[in-house]
């Protein structure tokens, strides 16, 4: 047992939202009740206002993505729970640009319909809102139901890439065609080793033998559909490609890639597996093109990691090399990124 | 034809949610997490409070509080629909004649269905408000009591289905056998319009608890 370091009662979110807010007072504004977050520059030329938002107890996802070159506005939820429709409603009427708002929304029926809500009153109020669905995880990738593949971390490619073509003064149309475009092209697969803590009891979520593996994990701290034996690292790398690589529509050999951490996991860990995923990619033909490593979309403080391939169109190359300069968008200047 | 009030309508129908709070509640644990009971009962109260303070038409208000205030997914949605029942009601000046007033509310509730439909992607058949919503909106043309029925009958038929939408989706086939408690909250309004509009009318209510 280890319990996490929130305040002593209450809610942790609220706290955590003015810290950041605090930390962070050149680049975003707090807004409380409904709580929503907004970025305090944008490019001039930008006409349609990019919000995105859900469940708390992925950071730095979303508000860490505000800035200049990605999102304008977010709505945090409590832990893994969407945000209400009334959050959204406030982050789109001071995000939105004179072409009106795109909501980046991942796969999750909370949010599908607290965004969906705040479309509707938002269209009431004339403003144009389109929507980018976000739902990468090929672990739900199933024809039995309803509901979908899940969003996870792709989310943050398709905010850095649409960041960057909304920059350039493109319409709301084409954004959202562009949006969905990103997301067609990327699949991610998600491992855990150890589930995360829970705030209130300070136990894991679930419990797995040290030679077990959940595999196709998700971002709530719910199981996997599978729990298998654990293989070395390489091998586990090289299960996970295949997989990837065989659920990716066809598209250009440039990928992108994201070595995510899920909470606990160090960079020592993820910078190895960044490059069993480079060696990886090539051996297979194709060429990585730049991306992530480090914590970007975790579930708290679960023991894993994701990995997201995003099949590159040549033009998308200098949306993802542009400059973001948001609290947690490792690239702040013209040459930070791999063009 | 009779006189249609819709502050009438509205304290009809926040007394029948007092009322049938513990079947609703009932019916929700028996599909879902439970609270549906404590939200539309919730809603209904501080919709009426809103009411009454000026702020708001009693449509606009309970319209304004669902889609505010209220929690879950269901109460936000339903907000939906209080909204363009205001809205159509607006723009027909406030009809207190019943025919008058039944062509605003197929106008108002036809706008609402679509629109809980773009939002919660649900259709006929799925277990949800749905199934209670569409057939009212096809039966408002021959009245409140005709709607009141055929929202009844939607209501009583999503005991009979399976859900592929919501919560209810979790348990599958365990939520047989008893409605869809917001397909019934739904019902409810449109009884407390016909018992408004046709208060001799011939309308069953949806819910087992005697209404009053």
């Amino acid at each position: 047992m280890s319990k996490p370091f929130h305040p002593a009662h209450g809610d942790p979110v609220a706290p955590a939202l003015r810290g950041f807010a605090r930390a962070h007072a050149d680049l975003v504004e707090l807004h409380e009740d409904p709580a929503h977050l907004v970025a305090r520059h944008r490019a001039p030329g930008r006409r349609v206002g990019l919000v995105s938002g859900g469940g708390s107890g992925h950071e730095p996802l979303h508000a860490g993505f505000l800035g200049r070159g990605m999102l304008d506005a977010v709505a945090p939820g409590k832990v893994f729970a969407s945000p209400h429709n009334r959050q959204v409603l406030e982050a789109s009427r001071r995000a939105a640009g004179p072409d009106g708002v795109i909501h980046v929304v991942k796969n999750y029926t909370g949010d599908r319909i607290n965004f969906g809500i705040a479309a509707e009153r938002l269209r009431h109020e004339g403003i144009e809102v389109r929507r980018v669905l976000v739902d990468d995880d090929l672990a739900t990738e199933s024809d039995e139901t309803a509901t979908g593949r899940r969003g996870t971390g792709a989310t943050v490619v398709v905010e850095k890439l649409l960041g960057a073509a909304a920059d350039t003064g493109l319409g709301l149309d084409e954004l959202a065609t562009l949006g969905e475009a990103f997301t067609a092209a990327s699949r991610s697969l998600a491992v855990a080793s150890r589930a995360h803590t829970s705030m209130h009891t300070g136990d894991p979520s679930f419990t797995l033998g040290a030679a077990e593996l959940e595999y196709g994990v998700g971002i709530h701290g719910e199981r996997a559909a599978r729990t298998v034996e654990r293989p070395s690292t390489e091998e586990l790398v090289d299960r996970m490609l295949d997989e990837l690589v065989a659920g990716l529509p066809d598209g250009p050999d440039d990928v992108l890639t994201v070595v995510n951490g899920m909470g606990g996991t160090t960079l020592l860990e993820l910078y190895g597996l960044n490059e069993l995923v480079g060696a990886g990619l090539e051996r297979r033909g194709l060429a990585p093109a730049g991306g992530l490593v480090g914590t970007f979309v975790p579930a708290l403080d679960m023991a894993g990691f994701s990995l997201t391939l995003t099949r590159t169109e040549p033009a998308w190359k200098a949306w993802w090399a542009a400059p973001a300069v948001t609290p947690a968008f490792p690239r702040g200047t013209e040459n930070g990124g791999t063009p | 034809m009779g006189t249609f009030d819709q502050e009438a309508v509205l304290r009809r129908y926040a007394a029948a949610t007092e009322t049938a709070h513990a079947e609703l509640t009932e019916l929700d644990q028996h599909s879902g997490d439970g609270d549906f009971g404590d939200n539309l009962r919730g809603g209904l109260r501080d919709a009426v409070a809103r009411f009454e303070s000026g702020a708001s038409g009693p449509f606009a208000a309970l319209g304004e509080v669902f889609l505010d205030e209220v929690g879950g997914t269901s109460g936000p949605l339903l907000g939906l629909l209080f909204t363009e029942l205001a809205q159509a009601l607006e723009r027909t000046g406030d009809a207190r004649d019943n025919g008058a007033a039944a062509r605003a509310w197929a106008e108002g509730a036809g706008a609402g269905l679509a629109a809980i439909q773009r939002v919660g992607e649900a259709r006929v058949g799925d277990r949800t408000l749905v199934d209670a919503l569409a057939p009212a909106v096809e039966a408002l043309p021959q009245g409140f009591a005709s709607a009141a029925r055929a929202a009844g009958a939607g209501a009583a038929h999503t005991g009979d289905l399976r859900a592929r939408m919501g919560r209810a989706s979790y348990v599958g086939e365990r939520a047989k056998g008893r409605p869809d408690p917001g397909a019934v909250g739904v019902a409810l309004l449109f009884w407390a319009a016909a018992a408004v509009a046709e208060p001799d009318g011939d309308f069953p209510a949806p819910v087992t608890t005697p209404l009053g």
